[in-house]
């Protein structure tokens, strides 16, 4: 009879929340701040390469000075440039206004600097002098190169494709870590969007005085495990709306907001580490969640309850800021505590998952640990609300409450 | 014997080393209205909860039904608990449809049921108003009704008319009549007297967290000296082993008689000792007095009618 009445307590929480204007308002505006951000992108990268190109292709008045010996008259004319008598005859023609560039081309442009003098246009319109500098330059290797495939290979623009194994099959490089870290991002997603709910789905009975008619009619344990379902369904919508604008950009405007390109067939899905991946995610959901619930319970108000939030919030940020360690050295001492610590393990091993650096016995830890941490978190919490939830003006010592289980109870006296 | 729908025996609760409530018993039977009394702190409330499992008793046994009370045994139980409250920013149609399916109600009966409660209690119009968006009377009304959906067999009412409007106390009254009358068991937590004494078939009386009186309203009024003469004179009343005196003013007393003596000898008593009676009337100790006179023991430990004449609930 554990699942009694555990049906509509999910329905009955996901429903209201999902009917609820201002969750709608909440989740929506994340895809549009994205969307007008991915405007502002397509807008910019429009502008951008059309400004390149006129920078190129700009027409101004120019002299120059070449040591290097590279610049042939011929070069020159093609940019209108007109050799100066010395560098400082040329600044001093930039200053006075005669010319608007003057470009002095060192000996060895390999690693000295070519210095431009122009006439100030603006932040932005001043670029302008540097990209004819360039390619005057890259005009006159060309020429000298003589060959347009030459050019291209000396400019360094070569494709290369790298295959490695594992073992005798080949590996999967990048494409077999993207769907695994996929778990990742939507581990983010639901407890940084869902902390505050979690936090506060307990303390709503507590606030409104519903605890007593509730579990008079259900389990503790029947409401918060619905609780806890219904938050994931309604952090699975939330995800699945944020998703929507990356998804519609990368499949239908991959070119004008300059999303890398990527062979969706070619990811590999490797079952594994996706169901590895799948299992750390559920567990660490579960252990953030009922851990939350179980502050929530303790606190009188949202408010008290508020300033735990932060603190968990960190936890799952902590791990970042040790990311090229956890990615370049796994075994190294950090990283294995925090591929062990419970609150730090998701993310952790959701990282090294996705890197492929865990190992399945690893993986078969942090997935217990995960799992035992949430069961015992769910049962503590329910313990809390239980008989914290009645407490519904103080604070409940947390000792005393779990002590209650050895036929004990918390309330005060206020309260017989 | 009559079937015990509540039965608690032995039972005691401890707070953090304090015990509230120490070896109390009663039983509750199927069909009647049961007074479940006592003052602020007396450990009525305790009791109500460590009989609906919301807190576990530190020894005895409560059973509702024969057994521990389980939410999932599927007792028909109707609570009103004495913190009240109900889902504030959710509409009223949906906080009784899901009321009424935790109850076990399906959803057509639920939402059907409260639609007909709505509509007599005057609130048909606000099924779709978020609750906090009702008056306080309004949301007193939701709660009766969420309390009494799906017919309950066991009622329970921890200070029932608590912050009740008249209107919706006589509502409350209403609804206690026809749940009995549909056979439902009525437990009434209260210090209200004279409810009590208009509603219950029996009560409890708990003091210091133990049982002071239990039985039938005349039981426990016999218990406690069953008659109060009241009279207004002038000289010393005498004591007297057929009456104790409960209140002596200058000129107006009250004796409290507790065994068959006839009025006309304790009358002729007092005028023998002098004593000049202007009235003379006799009544039935209400449950107010009793109550006070049980409570009132405790600033005047030596009052001579307390002592010795309450009795234990158990058995």
């Amino acid at each position: 009879m554990a699942q009694h009445n555990l049906g509509t307590v999910i329905r009955f929480e996901f429903v209201r929340t999902v009917t609820k204007p201002r969750f709608w308002i909440g989740t929506l505006s994340v895809p549009v701040i994205m969307a007008i951000v991915f405007g502002l992108i397509f807008l910019s990268n429009t502008s951008s390469s059309t400004a390149a190109e006129a920078q190129r292709n700009a027409q101004f008045s120019i002299s120059y000075v070449d040591a290097s010996g590279l610049i042939t008259p011929a070069d020159a004319a093609a940019f209108g440039a007109t050799a100066a008598a010395s560098s400082e005859a040329g600044i001093r023609d930039v200053r006075s206004g005669a010319v608007e560039a003057f470009y002095e081309f060192p000996a060895h442009p390999e690693n000295t600097a070519v210095k431009v003098f122009g006439a100030d246009k603006g932040v932005f319109e001043n670029g302008k002098y540097a990209a004819v500098a360039q390619a005057m330059l890259a005009r006159a290797v060309a020429m000298r190169i003589g060959s347009p495939q030459l050019s291209n290979l000396a400019a360094g623009t070569v494709q290369v494709e790298t295959v490695t194994y594992q073992g005798s099959e080949v590996a999967g490089g990048m494409n077999s870590v993207i769907p695994p870290l996929a778990f990742l991002v939507v581990f983010y997603g639901l407890v940084v969007l869902l902390a505050g709910q979690m936090l506060n789905s307990t303390l709503e009975e507590k606030e409104n005085r519903v605890t007593e008619m509730i579990l008079t009619t259900l389990k503790p344990t029947t409401l918060i495990t619905g609780k806890v379902l219904a938050l994931f369904m309604v952090g699975v919508v939330q995800v699945a709306v944020f998703a929507s604008p990356v998804l519609i950009g990368a499949l239908f405007y991959r070119d004008a907001l300059n999303i890398p390109e990527f062979e969706a067939s070619q990811l590999v899905f490797d079952p594994a580490r996706m169901g590895v991946g799948f299992l750390i995610l559920v567990g660490g959901f579960a252990l953030f969640t009922t851990t939350l619930v179980a502050i929530g319970a303790v606190m009188p108000t949202a408010k008290e309850a508020g300033n735990f939030m932060g603190v968990m919030i960190a936890l799952i940020f902590i791990p970042f800021y040790s990311v090229s360690l956890v990615v370049s050295e796994p075994h190294s001492p950090i990283v294995q505590v925090f591929t062990y610590f419970p609150f730090s393990a998701p993310v952790t091993a959701l990282l090294r998952n996705a890197f492929g650096s865990l190992g399945i016995f690893e993986a078969v830890v942090v997935i217990a640990i995960l799992y035992v941490g949430a069961a015992v978190m769910l049962r503590v919490a329910v313990r809390l609300f239980q008989y914290g939830s009645i407490s519904y003006t103080s604070k409940v010592r947390i000792r005393t409450a779990l002590k209650a289980g050895s036929r004990h109870a918390v309330a005060g006296p206020a309260e017989q | 014997m009559d079937e015990a729908v509540v039965h608690i025996s032995g039972f005691r609760m401890d707070f953090a080393g304090t015990t509230v409530v120490r070896d109390l018993s009663f039983d509750v039977r199927a069909g009647e209205t049961f007074g479940f009394l006592g003052s602020n702190g007396s450990g009525k409330t305790t009791t109500i909860r460590a009989l609906l499992g919301l807190y576990e008793p530190t020894a005895g046994v409560l059973h509702v039904n024969g057994r521990p009370f389980k939410p999932e045994h599927g007792s028909r139980l109707g609570y009103l608990p004495e913190e009240r409250g109900l889902y504030k920013k959710e509409k009223v149609m949906d906080v009784m449809t899901y009321f009424g399916r935790l109850k076990g109600m399906d959803r057509h009966a639920a939402r059907q049921w409260s639609l007909a409660y709505l509509d007599r209690v005057d609130l048909s119009g606000k099924a779709a108003t978020q609750v906090d968006k009702l008056s306080s009377g309004e949301q007193q009304k939701v709660q009766l009704g969420v309390t009494i959906m799906n017919r309950p067999e066991l009622l329970i009412l921890d200070e029932p008319t608590k912050g009740f409007d008249p209107v919706n106390r006589r509502l409350l009254m209403d609804i206690i009549a026809e749940q009995k009358a549909d056979g439902a068991t009525v437990v009434m937590v209260t210090h209200q007297m004279e409810e009590v004494e208009r509603l219950c078939d029996r009560i409890v009386l708990l003091k210091d967290g133990t049982s002071e009186a239990y039985g039938t309203i005349d039981e426990v009024q016999n218990r406690y000296g069953g008659r109060v003469v009241r009279i207004r004179h002038s000289g010393r009343i005498p004591a007297s082993p057929h009456y104790a005196v409960t209140l002596d003013e200058t000129n107006y007393a009250e004796l409290s008689v507790s065994d068959n003596t006839d009025e006309a000898a304790i009358l002729r008593e007092l005028m023998d000792a002098g004593v000049v009676v202007r009235s003379f009337t006799t009544t039935k100790i209400s449950l107010e007095d009793i109550f006070i006179r049980v409570y009132g023991e405790q600033n005047t430990p030596s009052s001579p009618v307390a002592t010795g004449v309450g009795m234990r609930a158990g058995a």
